[in-house]
């Protein structure tokens, strides 16, 4: 008898800004909707753990998509995308994920996401906190520069081993080896878009002047970071989520960059706390 | 109390040739590099994936592509079984801590894949300082 998993997948069409996108998501679970987004330059096998949680989607809807130019999501199929360079801007991501929700047609859904996911979900609470029920930015800071780099797309170098082997000690030495090792081959596949993420991770993205316009009140921001993180560390979350109206910043030690991908049983310990306050804050 | 370096040069010289996620992919994983450890300097000569040659005193005409330069109380954290956090790989430490990486670094991106692993052997051979 086949061994398959309760998890499925699909596409959905819809268009961003006149780009027109295919769009690939893993879904599974009941209830509040739980949209998760990746990590720059990797794909929804990242949320392979949160997936497959039954306590979780017990009660969550959880949907892990590929943003475009990710794992099965194309690039656009409407331009010659290949004639320019690819920097994914703060703009295009924000109306890319509330063109989303609103193409799978989601109400009120938390949002979480990792790393660039992270900052976004911060810019998400600053211009529409009306489309969230809260946002869960892990790993994630008003600003975190440094990454924009040519090393991931060198031509005289093996791309695909830069992106995995220069994220590895992003991961940390307490996490399973089996999960680091699994991160790291999804760090190979996403060589040809990982620059251009960074674009708005380390360029584009930089809150340090708008904290105070965001209002935990009206949508629960709930930060999570890895002590092993040493791009976004600890206290740069904490300070953060510090000016930010009634946000909440969790520390999650032991554990890096890629939270639900290197070590997901500990991640979901922290994980379940968010959704414990958020579940008290909105009522729900 | 440091090593003897010689010995340690045969360690990590062992620990590397029979690393077997090294071997997996050792073909091309040839480079020079330094480790600047503040208070002892060795060149690691690497050839598809084995170690050639570990010069524990270079002279000052030497050569290598890229240098890890460091205090020795880095790279005492780093040769730690389970590194603090910021001292846990090469990035983490060029980012947070005193780490420097400097010279050819395309030479190290070359070879990031199998230097990383290899680096990580320190957390079982200790460092000379």
């Amino acid at each position: 008898m086949a061994r398959h998993s309760p998890v499925t997948g699909r596409y959905v069409t819809l268009e961003v800004d006149g780009l027109e996108y295919k769009v690939f998501y893993l879904h599974n679970g009941e209830g509040t909707p739980l949209i998760c987004q990746h990590t720059a330059g990797c794909h929804n096998h990242q949320w392979r753990g949160l997936l497959e949680d039954e306590e979780i989607t017990k009660n969550y809807h959880v949907i892990a998509y590929d943003l475009p130019r990710h794992g099965k999501s194309d690039p656009p199929l409407n331009t010659e995308w290949w004639k320019s360079e690819y920097r994914l801007t703060a703009d295009h991501f924000v109306n890319f994920i509330v063109a989303l929700c609103d193409a799978l047609d989601l109400g009120d859904p938390i949002f979480m996401g990792s790393s660039f996911g992270g900052n976004v979900a911060l810019q998400l609470a600053l211009r529409r906190p009306d489309r969230f029920r809260a946002v869960i930015p892990v790993e994630a800071a008003d600003y975190a520069p440094g990454f924009f780099l040519d090393w991931w797309h060198h031509p005289h170098a093996n791309a695909a081993q830069v992106c995995a082997s220069g994220v590895w000690d992003l991961m940390s030495p307490h996490s399973p080896e089996k999960d680091r090792w699994a991160t790291w081959h999804y760090y190979t596949q996403g060589s040809e878009t990982f620059k251009g993420d960074l674009y708005f991770y380390s360029v584009d993205h930089d809150l340090r002047n708008s904290l105070k316009d965001i209002d935990g009140r009206k949508c629960p921001v709930v930060m999570m970071t890895g002590t092993y993180d040493y791009l976004t560390p600890p206290e740069a979350a904490d300070n953060t989520a510090r000016q930010i109206k009634d946000g909440v910043y969790i520390e999650m030690t032991d554990i890096g960059h890629f939270p639900m991908s290197e070590n997901y049983p500990l991640f979901r310990v922290y994980l379940k706390e968010a959704l414990r306050i958020i579940r008290e804050r909105t009522g729900a | 109390m440091a090593q003897d370096i010689e010995d340690w040069a045969n360690r990590l010289k062992h620990l590397t040739d029979n690393d077997p996620t090294i071997a997996a992919m050792g073909k091309y994983y040839t480079c020079t590099f330094m480790y600047d450890m503040e208070d002892r300097k060795v060149i690691v000569e690497m050839h598809d994936g084995k170690v050639k040659n570990i010069n524990t005193d270079p002279r000052p005409l030497d050569a290598y592509d890229f240098a890890l330069r460091a205090s020795a109380r880095t790279w005492r954290e780093f040769a730690e079984p389970l590194p603090k956090p910021m001292f846990h790989g090469i990035w983490a430490a060029s980012f947070r801590e005193d780490l420097r990486l400097e010279g050819n670094l395309l030479v190290l991106m070359q070879n990031l894949r199998n230097f990383t692993v290899q680096f990580e052997l320190l957390r079982k051979c200790g460092v000379p300082v």
